[in-house]
């Protein structure tokens, strides 16, 4: 009895110290944070640490380098890399897509067109053997049989099956400028972001184009934050639910087909308004690559975000949650991004793989959810914590 | 004694200082403001940025209010008022070892290309090309004279690439440039769509891009931090051109001629602009094939409008054949032009009707300088031809770009860094040249009028501009 009693006054006593103790736990809904980053460099077997292109599939991550191209496999965590001196037909890799259809893999190569790596052969396209437009590509992407391929001096498509190419310049599409600098599709249209011509919608079925460029025409002013997008020179493209994604180097922007809307770093989680490229997960989640790290636009709705930056002090990351630019949580992580300059995002299921100028970086998203969810918050003692954002 | 005393310490501490300077840059000869930041760039290292003030400007382009787009309402955003930082990897790149040069590279129209074996027409750009390319190469030997990269005693060397701009073969000519010439800056080109997509390529692959010849406003208007223009843009010869022609002269009625290219369809935008800002919009603007004899489609146009002036934007020989043409159709209204309407060969095809003529200017060549008489001494001694406006302002480039290599290293993004945050003006022999925050040439700017047979210059206050338009004209 006596022993009871005391067991039972133990679990009292537990219990309301745990009840005490969660009074004191503010919780809020916020967004998933991802803080297992595992970095990969030339050390761990990457040809070159400046990372332009990264493609996840299946149990492999293609990586695009300005030394070589590299696949890890993820299963054994082993890198292959190739470079000329193994066929691959030019040492800088921007971009890379996978014909679902085929297992293809199509390389863009800065300077020395097009590729495609299959049964461990390289075929090389460029503007004396093919309907390249131009060898200085900066996006591809696959669109049903068809390769589109976003160069500086226009876009080339590429059918697979026909093997019939197709350009597309000012001579025939609404490019004001032909600098075509990323490309993304999605089931009935195709987006191209281009340089000085903001972005261009393709219609697969009608092969009509229709041009979405800054109402106001100017370059060194946006007159109106939400009237298209911020501005023509347009960086980065991705579609995804219906909504587009958009990276200026001048802030971004988010357009779900009725309404736009602009996004700076001086008023959301962006850490800068340079933006080198953006990722959409979903209509309401968003990741862009900065020059000062990656801005999440995690909750659309709520104008919630989460930004990563990399100390340069103690090369620590950052996490900052912000909503409507207020700071919610700021805390640092023993690893982060591996730098600051962001080039390339990649989603791999929950996971995200990032390509910086110096390294690549997988972030585990162990236990990720979508949107906003009822959790600690976690607070810093106060004065423990200096947020970082020097790119604002 | 006591002076004594402070002079001896005044002249040792001196002493201190020039060797604290000429150790840190390896006995060649810098100002304490270089070595200064050149201690801070070299700190930032692989993951940080140089921990220096970034330039700030009150206003894009020394833009004045009246000029400003929407000028009645705030804008949401202002852009180019505040220096980009290159926040990459780059500044950690150790200097290679085995160099037997330092390469710098060229891109400009110098020859023509394979169209032209094929029925198509040379680049009307080469003349300018092949003088900019004199420029660049007075500037590299003078510099080898003197001892070449001075840390390695190792001469430069001009990798030369023509720009053929023929499907976007400059970014062809700038990969080659970066990934097997291994340049470590680049100084072109003239035309302004090559311009970009070179630029475009220089930001992907790091390396500083100098720009002498292209005078499009929209080249520096991308963020890019690896560009710069020594030279002054259409912004601002137009902004000089356009009070001269409104508030000085009281204009109203004017039309537009102009080169059916993107020189010719860029250059006029400011021009167009600030006259709907002022109250008068260009009334007619007519584009034309370049190389035209006859332009008397465009000309009986504008003759209609009943113009106070006409203004054109293209190459010298166009417009002097419009200048002949109008003359002889009776239209004797004053004729303004764009910087390449000032040549000598625009003086030899428009004869006596060049008389009155008034361009703008990108600077003032009749300067008594010393650096430029000794440039234009050295120029023609080397090339027994005149020095004129692309082979001043490459040789400007160029030396600027000598100057961050000798003072930074070779490593691309601290030649970048170097000038860049460099504050003082660069002393060229087409003047003083100041960067602005997108590190465009802000400096002064002239109209040049032909008077009495020869090309007199006027700065904007020899010109007695007033601030305002007269009052009828200006908009409510």
């Amino acid at each position: 009895m006596k022993r009871n009693i005391i067991v039972i006054t133990f679990l009292l006593i537990v219990l309301v110290a745990q009840g005490a103790f969660a009074a004191d736990k503010k919780m809020a809904k916020l967004p998933f944070v991802y803080t297992d980053w595992k970095h990969y460099t030339v050390k761990d077997g990457l040809p070159n640490d400046h990372i332009f292109a990264v493609k996840a599939y299946g149990d492999k991550i293609w990586i695009g380098t300005e030394g070589g191209l590299a696949c890890l496999d993820k299963k054994t965590g082993k890198i292959q890399t190739w470079t000329e001196a193994d066929g691959l037909p030019w040492r800088v890799v921007s971009s890379i897509d996978i014909n679902p259809k085929t297992g293809e893999i199509w390389l863009g190569l800065f300077g020395g067109g097009l590729a495609r790596f299959s049964g461990g052969r390289f075929d090389h396209f460029h503007q004396m053997n093919s309907g390249l437009v131009n060898d200085v590509v900066y996006g591809v992407a696959i669109e049903n049989d068809n390769v589109w391929v976003a160069t500086t001096a226009g876009a080339s498509r590429y059918n697979t099956i026909t093997g019939e190419w197709s350009i597309y310049t000012e001579k025939n599409s609404p490019m004001e400028e032909i600098w075509n600098y990323s490309v993304t599709v999605s089931k009935e249209k195709v987006y191209l972001g281009v340089w000085g011509s903001g972005v261009l919608e393709f219609d697969i079925a009608t092969e009509k184009w229709k041009d979405y460029l800054d109402p106001d025409g100017e370059m060194e002013i946006d007159l109106y934050r939400d009237d298209g997008i911020v501005h023509v020179i347009t960086t980065g493209v991705s579609y995804v639910e219906d909504v587009l994604w958009i990276t200026t180097y001048f802030g971004m922007s988010r357009y779900d087909g009725r309404h736009w809307r602009g996004l700076y770093a001086d008023e959301t989680g962006l850490p800068s308004d340079f933006g080198n490229a953006v990722k959409g997960r979903s209509k309401n989640e968003a990741w862009f690559g900065t020059d000062w790290g990656v801005g999440v636009c995690a909750d659309f709705a709520t104008d919630t975000w989460v930004t990563y930056t990399m100390l340069p002090e103690t090369h620590k990351g950052q996490v900052i949650v912000s909503r409507n630019n207020k700071i919610l949580e700021v805390f640092d992580t023993p690893k982060g991004i591996p730098h600051n300059n962001v080039l390339w995002v990649e989603f791999d299921d929950k996971d995200v793989w990032i390509g910086t100028s110096k390294g690549l970086v997988l972030a585990k998203g162990t236990g990720y959810y979508e949107g906003l969810k009822l959790r600690e918050v976690h607070e810093p003692k106060k004065g423990e914590i200096k947020t970082y954002a020097p790119g604002k | 004694m006591k002076r004594y005393i402070i002079l001896f310490l005044a002249i040792a501490l001196t002493n201190f200082s020039c060797e604290v300077a000429q150790k840190k840059t390896k006995g060649i000869k810098v100002d304490s403001e270089a070595v200064e930041l050149m201690e801070k760039i070299d700190a930032a290292g692989a993951y940080d940025v140089p921990d220096i003030e970034l330039r700030t400007d009150e206003k894009y382009a020394s833009m004045a209010k009246d000029v400003e787009p929407y000028r009645h309402v705030k804008p949401y955003k202002k852009y180019f008022l505040r220096q980009i930082e290159y926040t990459g990897s780059g500044r950690g790149i150790p200097e290679p070892e085995n160099l037997d040069t330092v390469k710098i590279g060229f891109i400009g129209p110098i020859e023509p290309t394979v169209s032209v074996a094929t029925g198509g027409s040379a680049s009307h750009e080469i003349k300018m090309g092949v003088k900019m390319l004199q420029g660049c190469k007075l500037a590299i030997e003078h510099a080898n004279a003197k001892g070449g990269y001075l840390k390695r005693n190792i001469p430069f060397e001009l990798a030369i690439h023509n720009d053929n701009g023929l499907w976007g073969a400059s970014g062809n000519e700038i990969i080659d440039m970066v990934y097997k010439d291994n340049c470590w800056a680049i100084l072109g080109t003239i035309d302004g769509a090559n311009s970009h997509i070179a630029i475009r390529v220089a930001l992907k692959a790091e390396i500083t891009m100098m720009n002498s010849g292209n005078t499009d406003p929209t080249f520096v208007e991308t963020n890019i931090p690896w560009v710069f223009r020594c030279m002054s843009d259409d912004r601002q010869q137009t902004y000089l051109l356009a009070d001269y022609m409104y508030k000085k002269l009281g204009l109203k009625r004017v039309g537009v001629i102009r080169s059916s290219s993107r020189y010719g369809r860029f250059g006029v935008r400011e021009i167009l602009d600030i006259s709907r800002r002022f109250g008068s919009p260009v009334l007619i603007e007519m584009a034309y094939d370049m190389g035209l004899d006859d332009f008397s489609l465009h000309l009986d146009r504008l003759k209609r409008e009943n113009l106070d002036a006409v203004v054109h934007w293209g190459n010298a020989d166009d417009g002097a054949r419009i200048l002949n043409q109008m003359r002889e159709m009776g239209m004797n209204q004053p004729f303004f032009a764009c910087d390449r309407g000032l040549s000598d060969e625009f003086v030899k095809i428009a004869g006596k009707n060049a008389e009155g003529v008034v361009c703008a200017y990108p600077w003032n060549p009749t300067s008594e300088s010393k650096r430029l008489k000794e440039f234009r001494k050295a120029f023609k001694e080397r090339f027994n031809e005149e020095a004129e406006t692309f082979a001043a302002h490459a040789y400007d480039g160029m030396n600027m770009l000598i100057w961050a290599t000798q003072t930074a290293g070779l490593n691309k993004a601290k030649i970048r860094d170097i000038m860049a945050f460099r504050t003082k003006p660069w002393e060229g022999v087409t003047g003083d040249i100041i960067l602005s925050a997108v590190m465009d040439d802000i400096g002064e700017v002239y109209l040049a009028k032909r008077e009495k047979g020869k090309w007199n210059y006027y700065s904007r206050q020899e010109l007695n501009i007033p601030d305002e338009l007269p009052s009828e004209t200006s908009e409510k």
